[in-house]
Order: C-alpha cells, then sequence, then structure tokens
C-alpha cells in the first residue's frame, strides 16, 4: 500500500556506521527522509583490507617514505614477490649502488614487522 | 672392474682407468625451499641485468661510434644502440585465454608440432619499454623469447626498429683444456624408456655387457676399460598414462607403476658395480617436472644406491673430470626450442644456446621452471 512507511524495512542509515560531521559525505540531499552516505573510516571496516595489518601510522614517518621510493626505483627490479632485504640485498650484489641506509633501516627492524616487505605484500 | 680374457694359457687385465670427478649440482638443487609469493619477473629482470652488463662491455668494442640508449630514448631516424630481451609475438602459440574466446578461427585442430607461423614478429624489450623490430635481418624463426642482444638500427617513422646489426652475448672465453696423457672415455645415455613398448632389454643387456666389459675379445676390452663414467641422461622409465589419471590402483595397475623402475633397477645396479654412473631425471621420469629437476630419490634404486660408484644428479648437471666441465641437460630446453624456433638440427639449437649464453632462453615463457630466488640464478648459466 501506497501509505505504508518504507522506513520500516528500508533502512536508511547502514548498521554500525555513526554519522561524524568530519567525514566527506558526498551527497547531500535535500530531502531529509534519506540519510547522509558517508564514506566509513579506515579503522572502521578491516574487512576491506585484505591482510589486516593495515596501520595508519605506518605511513607516517620519514623511513617510510624511503622504503616506498625504494620500491618504486625501476633500477632495483620488480618489489614484488621479494622481501626489501632481499631485494635491497640482490641490489647490493648486482652492483646497483642501492643506498646505504635504507640497508641499515631494513636490518634493523624486527622480524614482523610489515615494513620489512613490500608495498603490495599480501593486496596483490 | 676387470675385464679378464683367456688366451693361449695366458690372463690379461685390463684395469680401469679412474678420472677424477667433482660434481658441481650444488646450484640446481633445491634444499626444501617454500613458495612464499615469488614472482617470475624477477627471473627476466636478472637474466636482462646479467645479459646487458655482458653487452654493454662488448658494444664498446663492436660499434665504438654509436651511442646505447634505453628503448624509451629511441629518436627518430638516428642510429644508436639498443640492448634488451627478445620476446616473440607467436600467433599460433597455444594461450590459456583461447579457451575463453569465443571465436576459435585460429586455432587449429590437430595440434601442430612446430608453433612457427609467418605472421610471427619480434620485439625487444627493456624494464621500461618495448619496440618492435623490423627488418630483413633477424629472422623470427631463428629466435625465441627470452634471448638477450644488442641491435644497432635506428627508429622508423611508425615507431618500430629498423635492425640494421644483431650483436650476440656469443661463445664465452674458454679455460685452457688441460691435458691429458692418456684417453679416456665418458659414455652418455639417455631415452631407456623402460615400462614401454619399445624399450629392448636384450639391447641394453648387451649394452650393460660391453660397458662392464664381458663382451669381446682383448682390443674391445681395452677400449672399455678406457671408460670412466657413464652419464644415463634422463628418460629411463616410462609410466604408462592410464596409471596416471588420479584414481585408485588395483593390483595390477600398481605393477605397472612399479615394474619398470625395479628393471632400471637391476640393469643400473650391474653397471654401478663395474663403472662409475650418474642419472639424470628427464621428462617422463618420476621427478619434479619443473627445472632444474631434482635428483631421483635413492629409495627408487635400492640395489643401486648402495655402491658409492652411483650418483643420482639433477637436471641441468654439471661436472668436472679431470678438470674438464661438463654441462648437459635432458634436453627440455632443446626441445621446447625446437617448438618455438626452427633449425637444421638439434646440434644447431645447442649451439644457440651457448652464441646466446643461456641455457633455457625460453624458461620461464613456456618451459616450466622453479621460482626460487638462488636457483633463478643458477639457472642463468654463463657456460664457460
Amino acid at each position: 500500500m501506497a501509505s505504508s512507511d518504507i522506513k520500516d524495512f528500508f533502512r536508511q542509515k547502514k548498521r554500525g556506521v555513526s554519522k561524524k560531521p568530519s567525514s566527506s559525505s558526498r551527497k547531500n540531499s535535500g530531502k531529509s527522509s534519506i540519510g547522509t552516505i558517508c564514506l566509513p573510516e579506515p579503522t572502521d571496516t578491516p574487512a576491506l583490507i585484505a591482510h589486516g595489518k593495515f596501520d595508519l601510522q605506518d605511513f607516517k614517518g620519514d623511513g617510510d617514505e624511503k622504503l616506498r621510493q625504494f620500491d618504486m626505483e625501476m633500477r632495483y627490479g620488480p618489489c614484488v614477490g621479494l622481501s626489501r632485504l632481499e631485494r635491497w640485498e640482490r641490489a647490493c650484489s648486482m652492483g646497483l649502488n642501492s643506498p646505504p641506509e635504507i640497508g641499515n633501516l631494513l636490518r634493523s627492524l624486527s622480524g614482523s614487522n610489515p615494513k620489512l616487505e613490500c608495498l603490495w605484500e599480501g593486496r596483490v | 672392474m676387470d675385464g679378464a680374457t683367456i688366451e693361449d694359457g695366458e690372463m690379461k687385465l685390463f684395469e680401469r682407468k679412474q678420472a677424477i670427478y667433482k660434481s658441481l649440482d650444488e646450484k640446481y638443487l633445491v634444499h626444501g625451499q617454500r613458495y612464499k609469493g615469488q614472482q617470475y619477473s624477477q627471473i627476466y629482470f636478472a637474466r636482462l641485468h646479467h645479459l646487458r652488463n655482458l653487452l654493454h662491455s662488448l658494444v664498446t668494442k663492436w660499434k665504438p661510434h654509436l651511442e646505447v640508449i634505453t628503448v624509451l630514448g629511441l629518436e627518430e631516424s638516428r642510429e644508436c644502440v639498443i640492448v634488451g630481451t627478445i620476446y616473440k609475438h607467436m600467433k599460433l602459440k597455444p594461450c590459456i585465454l583461447d579457451e575463453y574466446s569465443k571465436e576459435r578461427t585460429a586455432v587449429p585442430l590437430v595440434k601442430p608440432h612446430n608453433f612457427l607461423h609467418p605472421d610471427d614478429q619480434l620485439i625487444l624489450e627493456d624494464e621500461i619499454g618495448r619496440v618492435k623490430l623490423r627488418g630483413s635481418l633477424l629472422n623470427p624463426t631463428d629466435f625465441v623469447t627470452g634471448i638477450g642482444l644488442a641491435l644497432h638500427g635506428m627508429k622508423t617513422i611508425e615507431g618500430d626498429f629498423l635492425v640494421q646489426d644483431l650483436l650476440e652475448a656469443g661463445f664465452p672465453p674458454q679455460t685452457k683444456l688441460p691435458r691429458l696423457g692418456e684417453d679416456k672415455y665418458v659414455v652418455f645415455v639417455s631415452g631407456l624408456n623402460v615400462g614401454s613398448n619399445i624399450f629392448n632389454p636384450l639391447q641394453f643387456q648387451l649394452f650393460v655387457d660391453h660397458v662392464t666389459g664381458h663382451l669381446g675379445g682383448d682390443n674391445e676390452q681395452k677400449m672399455t676399460s678406457q671408460i670412466v663414467r657413464v652419464v644415463i641422461a634422463g628418460n629411463s622409465v616410462i609410466i604408462p598414462h592410464s596409471v596416471l589419471n588420479g584414481q585408485a590402483l588395483t593390483p595390477e595397475d600398481q605393477r605397472k607403476l612399479t615394474e619398470p623402475i625395479k628393471e632400471v633397477d637391476i640393469l643400473l645396479t650391474q653397471l654401478a658395480a663395474a663403472v662409475p654412473l650418474d642419472i639424470m631425471p628427464g621428462p617422463t621420469d618420476p621427478a619434479n617436472s619443473f627445472l632444474p629437476q631434482q635428483p631421483l630419490h635413492r629409495c627408487l634404486f635400492p640395489g643401486a644406491s648402495s655402491y658409492n660408484t652411483f650418483f643420482s644428479c639433477t637436471n641441468p648437471h654439471q661436472f668436472e673430470l679431470d678438470g674438464f666441465q661438463f654441462l648437459g641437460t635432458s634436453g627440455q630446453n632443446i626441445d621446447d626450442l625446437d617448438k618455438y624456433s626452427s633449425a637444421q638440427t638439434k646440434l644447431e639449437f645447442v649451439e644457440r644456446t651457448l652464441r646466446w649464453r643461456h641455457l633455457a632462453p625460453t624458461a620461464p615463457n613456456t618451459l616450466v621452471v622453479n621460482v626460487y630466488t638462488h636457483v633463478i640464478r643458477a639457472a642463468q648459466v654463463e657456460l664457460k
């Protein structure tokens, strides 16, 4: 029947995602009956991340920037399928002048640190 | 180990000659490495790096007046030299995606032995770009994917590269061969195919008798006493495909599976008792299918492996005898070259692998190969 309220069976808001004023809302419709659609923050939906090792802290810091530049450098070959330290050592043995500070940085990291693996590890 | 003959009441004893053997197979062994996501792109990167370094040093003597540039740095009508890996675009090369394509016009019903087609094209690649090669100098039937070359030419208006001259890595410098005072022989056998209907037990028994010195008069025995090693280069057994379909085996099928290898063991025991023996796996043997194939397991040869003259080796197999270096495969690399290029004889393919300084250039494109890092370096053998 036309008079039945669709809000009963058609949820206007996603379960579990609260309306945050700081999050970017792309659609701001004039009709108040349709709720605002928000983009989920990265920390809200771990299911979307294949690995689960994602941490915002990782992307902060100068060392990570250097490591990512090292991954992208074509001179040392493709970065996928190899740990960063292995790739760095291979670059050394091939005489490709890989910067020593990256080697020191990688060697100082502990065994299970995600910085030891390349950028696309587990995501490709 | 000795051949004896009684002639006019005298006993002549020939002692088999010895040679110092050193196995160089260490780099082909896998040592229990596990797959952690390694990729084939690493193989091509390492190959390009090594061959490019080599070619750069040769180009300075070949065309000293020309500049070596990368593929992306090509300018029109400017003569230069480019170095990279060849990729051969083949129309008839079997592609897994053909199964999904809606039109099946290009796929012939009968599988050709050889996938060559007049429309095949050669492309040169380096890490960043690729360029199509034109010109009558390069005949696509002589080349395969995976070779490193230096090419002299210039870029055309269409964006292709017109080849004027080419440089292969060439034969490596040879170490001086040691001098031996006497003749010594190594016997290479392959394709015994025990378990198939082309195997002739009498022929093989004759061979074993000959090598062990039980046949012939003095002259023959003198010659066989000069045999210092026998190398069996693959395809020793054939297991009938009917037992390999993954179903549960009846006792008769189980016998079909184990009989061939048992027969080989009996024959190899006779050989190992008389002469040092190397056995390599081949495409039909019970070993892993990708290169480098790991040695056949000792438990397959309970009789022969009890002799210290019996060695189970990898494929490819590299060893040194009295200072002479030997390197060989069971032929998978040459057979693969035969499928994707053409030559007058198989020996010509072997010569090409020497000139290209790569044992198996079609790996990993069409030849199944291992991905573990240290093994990758070993598989790109710089033939000496």
